[in-house]
């Protein structure tokens, strides 16, 4: 097994880019430290320089002014190539290489670092059992063009992660995929961030996508401002300004209860009479209150009955639904 | 078929003992061609093969890295390609003529022609290779640390193999079809067995050449198939 390294902070200071020939600058003094291990969403409408901010990190595209710091050290204190060797990066459409297989594509920064031929081998083969590609040796010898858009994305994210970088850099990578798919992926990489612990500054311009991975987001408004900054909690309850709220959505109160999910507001075991019970519907301990408010709403009822495996562990009204309790909102792992 | 002699001066080669096909020249005589095929036909297929050998191989190596030179400086791309261009509108036979008084009746004469009208077919088929690389798989590539030479190398180069294989495919065979009139230059190349058909007019050595040329150009552009095929195997996978 590979050691796998721990995240390292990413700190932007007062970083600024203007493209030669704009008047404005795509990204304005942007302040923003991501904490080791940390998974921060860079969301906002086009034009918001998320994407600059985001290649900045990795040098293709260069600081007009203000600084950069992975760990303490500027991404000017060594050259552009040696720095991306650090950096994985995975972006939309997996950007994966038509000509080279799968295994060739995840080798591609080990081969360049120089490591030997058994060490990439391992390392292979523990990636694509990492996004979810096993049996190992039926996707090594496969080319991008046979594999689905996810099965390319999974790829992509493994040979991102294949040189053990403490910085992974997402550009909006889920964004070719179907609905279906995309959830599937997104829920995979949630399970691998938080197995690998890198920190991950990942670009997207959904907000929900934002909402479900980000510990903390940071959301981007024109002319390359930053509007707010905070857990996805804290955005939701109280964003910084109309921009904002509107960018959030009518929908944003919604949006907050897909925090949570059932099992963590689920009371102990209620005095409820079962007459009264009885017509609500049965809900799943991992769904968000937002899937069972609806699933309560399709049934008519005034609650609903939370199971885990076959386990029924209690039953949720309403009104625990639409107001869980303050305390839970803020999930393990985020800072306030 | 017939059994009666022809009247008039004999032209036909060998007459007297030869077959009635050959006596009356008839379209295609293959008792003839089989037995001329080692003194009559193969050599010029022999020397044809060197000669686009030759021209294909040098029109390559400078149009390639003229390609490569227009890919890095895109402001080269128009005059390098105008300049091929140019080259490739010339008549070829006046392009020999132009050529003669300087180089002589000689091979050099008929290469330098040749390699001329290779340059733009292949310029351009690395040119759009190049090209044609997808954004996001530079973009990758360059955010995943490879340098200039690696990119080049590693992604853009094989990335272009299929468009620049097509270019060299038709560039040989234009070149096979050219390097027949070469033998206004010098005796070698099936174009030699052509013009000397011509000029005493007997149908088997005109068509068996003719026929050969065209078979040449088809067996070595399914070669360059071959070829292609072995170097880039991604293009034929499927789902």
């Amino acid at each position: 097994m590979t050691q796998h390294s721990t995240g390292t902070s990413i700190t932007f200071d007062r970083a600024t880019k203007t493209y030669p020939g704009a008047a404005a600058p795509a990204l304005d003094a942007l302040d923003l430290e991501v904490e080791a291990g940390e998974l921060v969403c860079l969301v906002g409408p086009s034009g918001g320089g998320k994407t600059t901010a985001l290649q900045l990190v990795n040098r293709l595209v260069d600081l007009t002014s203000g600084d950069i710091r992975i760990g303490d050290r500027s991404i000017s204190d060594q050259s552009a190539i040696e720095l991306r060797r650090t950096i994985g990066y995975a972006i939309q459409q997996s950007g994966l290489f038509p000509h080279y297989t799968v295994a060739h594509n995840i080798a591609t920064v080990p081969t360049i670092l120089g490591w030997d031929k058994e060490r990439i081998r391992t390392r292979t083969a523990e990636l694509l059992e990492l996004v979810g590609l096993s049996p190992v040796e039926t996707w090594l010898s496969r080319y991008p063009a046979q594999l689905s858009g996810g099965q390319q994305q999974r790829v992509g994210i493994a040979r991102a992660l294949a040189a053990d970088p403490p910085v992974m850099l997402m550009d909006e990578p889920f964004g070719a995929l179907d609905p279906i798919t995309r959830v599937a992926v997104q829920d995979e990489f949630l399970a691998i961030h938080r197995a690998v612990g890198k920190t991950t500054l990942f670009v997207t311009h959904d907000i929900d996508e934002a909402i479900k991975m980000a510990d903390r987001i940071a959301i981007l408004k024109p002319g390359g401002k930053l509007a707010q900054f905070g857990t996805p909690s804290e955005v939701l309850s109280n964003p910084a300004d109309d921009f904002v709220a509107e960018f959030l959505g009518s929908e944003r109160g919604l949006k907050r209860l897909a925090l949570t999910t059932v099992g963590e507001i689920v009371p102990g075991r209620s005095d409820r009479a079962s007459a009264e019970t009885a017509q609500w519907p049965d809900v799943e301990a991992t769904m968000t209150l937002r899937e069972a408010l609806s699933v309560v709403s399709a049934a008519r009822a005034e609650g609903a009955i939370v199971h885990k495996g076959g386990n029924r562990l209690g039953e949720v009204s309403l009104h625990d639904l639409i107001a869980p309790p303050v305390a839970v909102e803020d999930r393990e792992g985020v800072r306030t | 078929m017939s059994d009666f002699a022809p009247a008039g001066d004999p032209v036909i080669p060998d007459y007297g003992q030869a077959s009635d096909c050959v006596i009356n020249n008839g379209a295609f005589c293959t008792d003839w061609f089989i037995s001329q095929w080692s003194t009559v036909f193969w050599p010029p297929v022999l020397s044809h093969i060197v000669m686009v050998a030759i021209a294909v191989s040098i029109g390559f190596v400078i149009a390639f890295f003229a390609g490569l030179l227009a890919y890095r400086k895109k402001w080269l791309a128009g005059p390098i390609g105008m300049a091929a261009t140019f080259l490739y509108t010339l008549p070829p036979l006046a392009l020999f003529q132009l050529l003669v008084p300087f180089t002589g009746l000689s091979l050099l004469t008929v290469e330098i022609a040749l390699v001329c009208f290779t340059l733009v077919i292949i310029f351009q088929a690395v040119l759009v290779g190049l090209s044609g690389v997808p954004d996001d798989v530079r973009r990758a590539a360059t955010g995943m640390g490879l340098d200039r030479n690696q990119l080049l190398l590693k992604v853009e180069l094989p990335l272009a193999l299929p468009s620049i294989i097509s270019g060299v495919r038709i560039a040989t065979v234009l070149t096979v079809s050219i390097a027949t009139i070469a033998a206004f230059v010098i005796d070698d190349g099936l174009g030699s067995p052509i013009i000397k058909a011509v000029s005493s007019p007997f149908n088997t050595q005109f068509v068996g050449a003719g026929a050969l040329a065209v078979l040449l150009a088809f067996a070595l552009d399914g070669l360059l198939v071959l070829l292609g095929r072995g170097l880039t195997p991604w293009t034929k996978v499927r789902n």
